[in-house]
């Protein structure tokens, strides 16, 4: 193994390799920044002209890079104008925006930087250790196992459900578990729920709803106020691009940097999962561990809130080439993008990928790795610049926030009712947030909704009713841990509320 | 008096029932019928909790205390904004979303660049912004950035001008 190791870190490390990672990098993160564009189309734009390279690492490195790049890029248009364009970043807004409304634009996105390193680094590590032995366990879940690992991603609504809220949120997963089920599902081919509008067909895009929802209000809310978010625009730009994070802070964050990175790689090996589980799950989790004081922090600007999910989603990308270099079998659909691009290569992902050709599948990992570091080395300089886009004069920022949500929307589809679609969904959200019903879970309930019907009714299918939730001890704890994820914060609302 | 709470608890009704009609009245083929799971299984699941969620959002007492989010000096709660209207500039707030709705009528029809610059000019003149030498170059350049990135290098056709300049 550590011959394979050395022949990859070979490959990587010459300087045209470096270069091309460094390339790979930039492009990455400036296209992900653009809503709607995520790794998985950035990786699958960019295959045609890195296949141009010819030499396969070299190409593996560039894609990695543009992987990589992008997962970053969605960061950011998450943390500075709460714009989430890719589902797995979702959970880094809860967070991240609350912070950079603070001021600390730069710190959050050092955070987001130094976890997404970590996270990636360690499933890396991990991908290098434990994948065939990984790849054999993930085999054992089905869809009973599946259908419970996402019921417990829905019970990161609990994260919500404080202060009084507890009912709403539950409305609102629902409302996104309802607006899941429009268009056609892959158990159903059937369209469902479309009122005749063909643009419905397949479904509502969400880029369109993630944009409705966060960027439009924020927009209009900024609109009227010329006051809110002053405390970040108005601050010296030094403070808002300022990167620096205390010991103590540190501190904090490290646990979760672990736990997130192992507990996230573990769900990104199972096939059809992936990131956006692992945020979910991840936040959800690190607030049920963290004490009462820091929980109440959460939404509101925890940078516990915002290392954990952003360390999750990047172990899971890891994760999901598990059961592609190790099996063949697509673990995610940036990896089915990239099993594209092996195959293009004349390189053929699975069992006999490590004994035939080991350095290919060690140069695969080492680019990786690479791609990590390249990111980090790449972008911390930049974080002060990107950081400073916070204090553009209103009067430009506004229209580019508008700007940018609807070109997510648009882009790739040319198809205008997407934009119609997108401020209705804008002005719905806007009165909810007048209402005082939270967001996020209605994105959650969506987000999640087609894998948990979909999981759900082949389950039953299988075992003709529901007795698979018995039958199947691994389905058993899984739902048990996601009532207990439900129940104790309502329980614990429920006897404050009592003792007042 | 309604107040918001109960009105969009009661719309959220509206919209459960209607989901709820839909999924009951829902067409099935003659082989789904014997099926243990039919494409209207979870939408009636999810419209009975729908229905029984909005119900008790509605009949629940209100509570008096309004959560501020984070600093309240700066992040207000949303729900603050409707109990001074004329604190805030709502009319550049709803124009601002007439005008987003303008560039989605548009956009096709009158092509992306045209559209774009247009509706970042108009959007910064709006709200207030005086400096025109600055933000005409910015939209313009703006709007052809993108443009170049998502058409030419990315290859993802975006119609550059209106229809009939072709």
């Amino acid at each position: 193994m550590f011959d394979g190791m050395l022949l990859g870190l070979e490959t990587a490390f010459t300087l045209q390799n470096m270069l091309f990672a460094a390339l790979g990098c930039f492009i990455g993160t400036i296209i992900g920044m653009l809503p709607g564009l995520g790794p998985m189309s950035v990786v699958a734009i960019m295959i045609p002209v890195s296949l141009q390279i010819g030499d396969p690492s070299t190409t593996l490195i560039l894609l990695a890079g543009v992987y990589y790049g992008a997962i970053f890029g969605g960061s950011t248009s998450s943390i500075l104008i709460n714009a989430p364009g890719e589902a797995a970043v979702v959970a880094t807004a809860f967070d991240g925006y609350p912070m950079a409304q603070k001021g600390q634009a730069g710190k959050a996105l050092t955070i987001a930087a130094i976890s997404s390193f970590s996270g990636g680094t360690i499933g890396v590590v991990l991908l290098m250790f434990f994948a065939p032995a990984l790849a054999n366990f993930a085999i054992l879940f089905w869809s009973a196992e599946y259908f419970a690992l996402v019921l417990v991603g829905l019970s990161a609504i609990s994260a919500f459900a404080g202060k009084g809220k507890v009912l709403k949120a539950l409305m609102m997963t629902l409302l996104g578990l309802m607006l899941a089920t429009v268009g056609e599902s892959s158990l159903f081919h059937a369209p469902r729920f479309t009122l005749g509008i063909m643009d419905l067909q397949s479904g509502i895009n969400f880029v369109t709803l993630a944009m409705g929802l966060f960027a439009v209000p924020e927009a209009f809310f900024l609109a009227i106020d010329k006051i809110r978010g002053k405390k970040g625009s108005s601050k010296k730009s030094q403070e808002i691009s300022n990167l620096r994070i205390n010991l103590k802070e540190a501190k904090a964050i490290m646990p979760v940097i672990a736990r997130q990175s192992v507990q996230g790689f573990l769900i990104g090996v199972m096939p059809g999962t992936g990131a956006t589980i692992a945020s979910f799950l991840g936040y959800a989790v690190e607030r049920n561990l963290a004490s009462p004081e820091e929980r109440e922090e959460f939404g509101k600007g925890s940078i516990k809130g915002l290392a954990a999910p952003e360390t999750a989603n990047n172990a899971a990308s890891t994760g999901s080439f598990v059961p592609l270099l190790t099996l063949g079998i697509p673990g995610s659909g940036t990896t089915a993008v990239l099993l594209g691009a092996f195959i293009a290569l004349n390189l053929q992902p699975g069992p006999q990928l490590m004994q035939d050709r080991p350095e290919v599948f060690w140069s695969i990992i080492m680019s990786m790795y690479f791609g990590n570091i390249v990111l980090l080395v790449l972008n911390l300089p930049l974080v002060p610049y990107i950081a400073r886009l916070l204090s553009i004069p209103r009067s430009f920022l506004i229209p580019f926030v508008l700007f940018f949500a609807m070109a997510g929307a648009y882009i790739g589809q040319n198809n205008a009712t997407e934009l119609l679609l997108l401020l209705g969904f804008g002005v719905l959200a806007i009165i909810f947030r007048f209402a005082d019903y939270p967001l996020p879970p209605l994105l959650i309930g969506f987000v999640l909704g087609q894998m948990f019907e979909d999981n759900l009714g082949r389950a039953m299918r299988n075992a003709n009713g529901i007795q698979f939730i018995w039958e199947r001890p691994m389905t058993l704890t899984l739902i048990i841990s996601a009532a207990i994820f439900i129940l104790v914060p309502l329980i614990r609302d429920w006897l404050t509320n009592k003792r007042k | 008096m309604l107040d918001l709470n109960r009105a969009v608890a009661l719309a959220l009704l509206a919209f459960s029932s209607g989901y709820a009609y839909l999924a009951f009245t829902f067409h099935l083929l003659p082989f789904e019928l014997f099926l243990s799971v039919r494409p209207n299984t979870m939408p009636i699941a999810l419209a009975v909790g729908g229905i029984i969620c909005s119900l008790a959002l509605l009949i629940k007492p209100q509570s008096s205390e309004n959560e501020t989010e984070g600093d309240g000096t700066v992040n207000r709660a949303d729900g603050e904004y409707l109990k001074n209207l004329q604190n805030y500039n709502w009319i550049q707030g709803i124009a601002l979303l007439v005008l987003a709705t303008l560039y989605a009528l548009n956009l096709r029809s009158l092509g992306f660049l045209f559209c774009t610059s247009t509706f970042l000019i108009l959007g910064g003149i709006l709200l207030g912004e005086r400096r025109y030498t600055l933000l005409i170059p910015i939209s313009l350049t703006a709007s052809f950035l993108v443009w170049y990135l998502v058409d030419q290098v990315l290859t993802i056709f975006l119609r550059p001008w209106p229809g009939w300049f072709y």
